[in-house]
This record gives structure tokens, sequence and C-alpha cells, in this order.
């Protein structure tokens, strides 16, 4: 089946823990982007690691 | 007495104990415990209903509802759910829902003292949905989600019920996730009500008898009162209670085990996911609606209802409502159609198994273009001769390697909303000769018992 492809993949500047979020929210200045492994919240720009 | 899901179960268990798992040692939902024990019985390949008595909620107290899952897990569950023998849940059950679809009963509104649903009622700053035993199923899982059905009310009146995953984000907030699928019902009510700038009300339902959240999926149209679906489905009106928060201009299902209110905040987003979905990969985080909640209302015993994502339940929770509707509107343009089945290995969603009884070249493809065209979500369709049974996935397989002729008998449907369709004929040629399927006679298979053999 078609997975929503037009994601991007996002390291969490602080428990370094990796997951994928909707294109969307790439360069998003008002919505903060939450870790689901340390729910830190984080703009994209203060990822040290981005994949896209 | 009213159709609820306390008096399901209690029948059930006396009927199949067997076929009911009481988890009594507590287990913390966040943690993903509960999904752990889910998962150990799919590995063992048991589909028991599982009533977690002693669980934890998102504020990590032992909470006071119990939570059960699995309830459509099996087809023969789901048969049981709509009041139909066990045996009866191929091809029998799917029509029988499209028949029971294609009524309404309407349904009855009752005073609030008659309302189970009202035994305890919390409104304002008293409600906490952090009492509640919502889950993280999946590692990515972002936070805690409860995954049952939700209730809007659009313009002209009508009810619309569908199934609907929440975002826990604090006592009185949640997201609500409402996805741009071809099937937006809720969507448009949220929608339409922000271009006029005002909130739009809704409600959750956690919990009820298994046969409301069925009539839920029911394919119905934009504008249809669901409501009325649902008791069609039912067989009994569902029983109405003004809700604490809109009163009698806002009505609730009476016999829910848990009610939570609340209003969707014109223009506001935030963000939700990764959750592990019905695809078997993670949804994506992106933006959705937030609601903030009204009113909680419950009964005192209440027991917290949910599916676990991307396992049967939820594959059979998209497939039964769908099938008996497909094969009644294939029907009407390809009377040679025999059966229908949206199988688990394409989620009870993408893919679709339709058996015919051929007669010429071109009636695969007559009757294969229709589920395209009535359910938005397949995106393969098989069609195979009427002596594969569509219910058994390795016949379906069989045919496919046997009997589709690779140049002729797949089709690229493009150029359609969303993706690309392939349509794969895995019929039997009729304008050339081909073999015959292996066969032991009949009269043979009959007369030989092999318990008169064995044992």
């Amino acid at each position: 089946m078609a997975l929503k492809e037009n994601i991007f993949w996002v390291k969490c500047p602080k428990c370094a823990g990796k997951f994928y979020a909707d294109k969307e929210l790439r360069h998003d200045k008002e919505h903060k982007l939450r870790c689901p492994f340390c729910q830190n919240r984080f703009l994209d720009s203060e990822s040290p690691e981005i994949f896209e | 007495m009213a159709k609820d899901l306390q008096n399901y179960l209690d029948a059930f268990e006396k009927a199949y104990p067997q076929h009911l798992l009481r988890i009594r040692k507590e287990l913390d939902p966040l943690n993903h415990e509960v999904a752990a024990i889910m998962k150990h019985l799919v590995n063992e390949g048991r589909y028991p209903i599982v009533l977690f008595e002693k669980v934890r909620d998102v504020n990590r107290n032992s909470s006071r509802f119990p939570y059960v899952d699995n309830l459509f897990s099996t087809r023969e569950l789901c048969a049981l759910a709509l009041g139909l023998a066990p045996e009866k849940s191929g091809m029998e059950m799917s029509l029988e829902f499209s028949r029971r679809e294609a009524a309404a009963i309407e349904p009855v509104v009752i005073d609030r003292k008659a309302a189970p649903v009202k035994e305890v009622v919390r409104s304002g700053n008293d409600v906490d949905v952090g009492e509640l035993p919502a889950a993280r199923y999946h590692e990515m899982d972002v936070g805690p989600y409860l995954t049952m059905m939700d209730v809007m009310k659009g313009e002209g009146g009508f009810y619309e019920v569908s199934f609907v995953k929440h975002l826990i984000l604090d006592a009185r907030t949640m997201t609500v996730s409402l996805h741009h699928s071809l099937r937006k019902h809720l969507l448009n009510i949220v929608q339409e009500n922000e271009a006029k700038g005002i909130k739009t009300p809704m409600a959750l339902v956690l919990g009820h008898h298994p046969a409301f959240s069925l009539g839920a999926g029911a394919l119905t149209p934009y504008g249809n009162n669901d409501y009325g679906t649902i008791g069609s489905i039912m067989e009994e009106p569902v029983r109405l209670v003004a809700s604490e928060t809109w009163g009698e201009s806002f009505l609730v299902p009476a016999d829910s085990e848990i009610v939570v209110e609340g209003e969707v905040i014109p223009g506001r987003r935030e963000v939700q996911n990764p959750f592990g979905e019905y695809s078997g990969y993670y949804q994506p985080q992106c933006l959705m609606p937030v609601m903030t909640v009204t009113a909680m209302t419950h009964r005192k015993n209440a027991i917290m209802q949910g599916v676990f994502p991307g396992h049967s339940s939820h594959f059979n929770m998209g497939s039964i409502p769908k099938e008996g509707s497909l094969y009644k509107e294939i029907k009407k343009i390809a009377p040679e159609v025999t059966a229908v089945f949206m199988p688990h290995s394409g989620v009870g969603r993408a893919s679709c198994y339709v058996s015919i009884k051929k007669k010429r070249e071109g009636d695969a493809k007559h009757a294969g273009l229709m589920p395209f065209l009535q359910a938005g979500q397949i995106q393969y369709v098989v069609v195979v001769d009427d002596d594969v049974n569509v219910f058994d996935e390795q016949e379906v397989l069989w045919a496919i390697i046997t009997r589709l002729n690779i140049t002729k008998g797949v089709d690229l449907i493009k150029n359609m909303p969303r993706y690309d369709r392939v349509l794969i004929d895995a019929t039997r040629p009729l304008d050339r000769p081909f073999p015959e399927k292996n066969r032991i006679p009949e009269e043979v298979m009959k007369r030989i018992k092999l318990s008169d053999y064995t044992g």
C-alpha cells in the first residue's frame, strides 16, 4: 500500500533518538517537534541531524 | 435490557469462557505492557478477548477502569458481536452487515436518570483524562493514545460516528486525529465549523457493545445519521441521552462505558505521532486539530475499550463493514460475482479478493474495477474463479501463481485519487485450452471417511 513518503527523519538534540515527521513540519517555526523517546520539544533547526 | 459492552462480555464469557482471557496482574499501558501481552498472544496464534482487570492510568496510578481489547480479533468474534453464529463469519456475515447497513433504526432519547453513562459525572476543571488507562502500544508511539469512537454533529443535524485516535496532551487537552483520507466526514464537519470560526462539539465513546463499533465503520454517505445505521447494525435503537456540555442539542450514547465530551478549537493545531498504525508502520509526526475536554461521564464500574493498532481487530473493523457493500455494488454490474474478501495481509483496507463464476473474457476486469470506486483505500484487487476460496489467502496466491497471464492479466490504473491501483486477473482463460485442477472424485471423498480408518 502507499505509505506517506514526504517525510524527514530527525534526531532529538537531547536524547539522540531518531524519529520522523511529515514534511509540513520541516522549517516550521511555530510548532515544536515532540521526541517520542524523551518528550523533548524542539524545532527541526535545533536537530543535529536531519535526513530528507 | 439494552445492548451494551458489559452484558455482551458477561454473556460471551458464559458461552465461551476459553475465549475470554482475564489478566489479573497489574500492567502499565503507557509503558507498552498491555501491547506486549497482546503481541505475545498474536505470536502464539491466540485471539481471545482480553480483559485487563488492573491497569495503570496515564497519571501512573492504578486506574479505576479495567481495559478490554481484541473484541474484533477474529471473524467469528465479529459474527458473535452481530448476533450471528460463528460459522456464518464468511460471506454470509458480510452480506448480513450490508443488509442491515442499508436500513436504519432511529435512536431513542432517554432521561439522564436512566442512562448508565451518567452514573458518574464530572465537568470543567474536575475532569482529568489522565485517569484513563490510555496506552502507548508501539515503541515509537509519541504518547498515550485513546483508540475508539468519536461522535460529531454535522450541519443539518446528522450525527457522524467514526473510529478515531487521540493523543492525550494534558488533563483536559488531546489531539483529534483527522486525516485527509477519502472518507473524511469528521474532518469535513470540523472544517465547516472552522470556516465560521466556531468550535466543534464532539464526544468520545470509550466502550459500547461491539456491534456499535462495527456499525460505525459502515460505508455511509456524508450526511447520514450514523446513530440510525448503528441501530440497524445492533438490531435495536441506540439509546441516547443529553450531553453535559450542550444538553439536548448534542446527544451521546446512553449505554456507553465512558463518554468524554469536548470542543475542537478552530484553527489550533498540535503535533501528534509517531504512532504505529494499521499499515504496520509508524504514521509520521504531523499537525492535528486539538480538543479541549469539557466533561467526562461514565458508569461506576466502567470498562475502557480499545483496539490494538495494526493487528487483527483493527483489520476486521476496516474490512467487515465494507465487504458486503462491495459485493452488492459489484453484483449490480457483474452478476457473476460469488464472494468478496479484504484480507489481513492488506490490513483489511488496501486489498480486495473477488471471486466470480466467469462466463467470458473480460468478466474479471469488469468485476474487479468496482472496488476501486467504492472504497477509496483499496489499492489492489485480485479476481479469481469461484473454485478458489477468497477467504483462504493461500488459495488466492496459488491462483495468481498458476493462472495469471502476466502480460494480459495485470492492469495498472493510473490517475486515480491519491495513488495508482493494480487489478490482477487470476482467472482461468476461456479463449484457449487450459489444464484442469486436481481433484479427488467427490463420491470417493464422501464414501471414505478418515475416522473409519484411523484410531
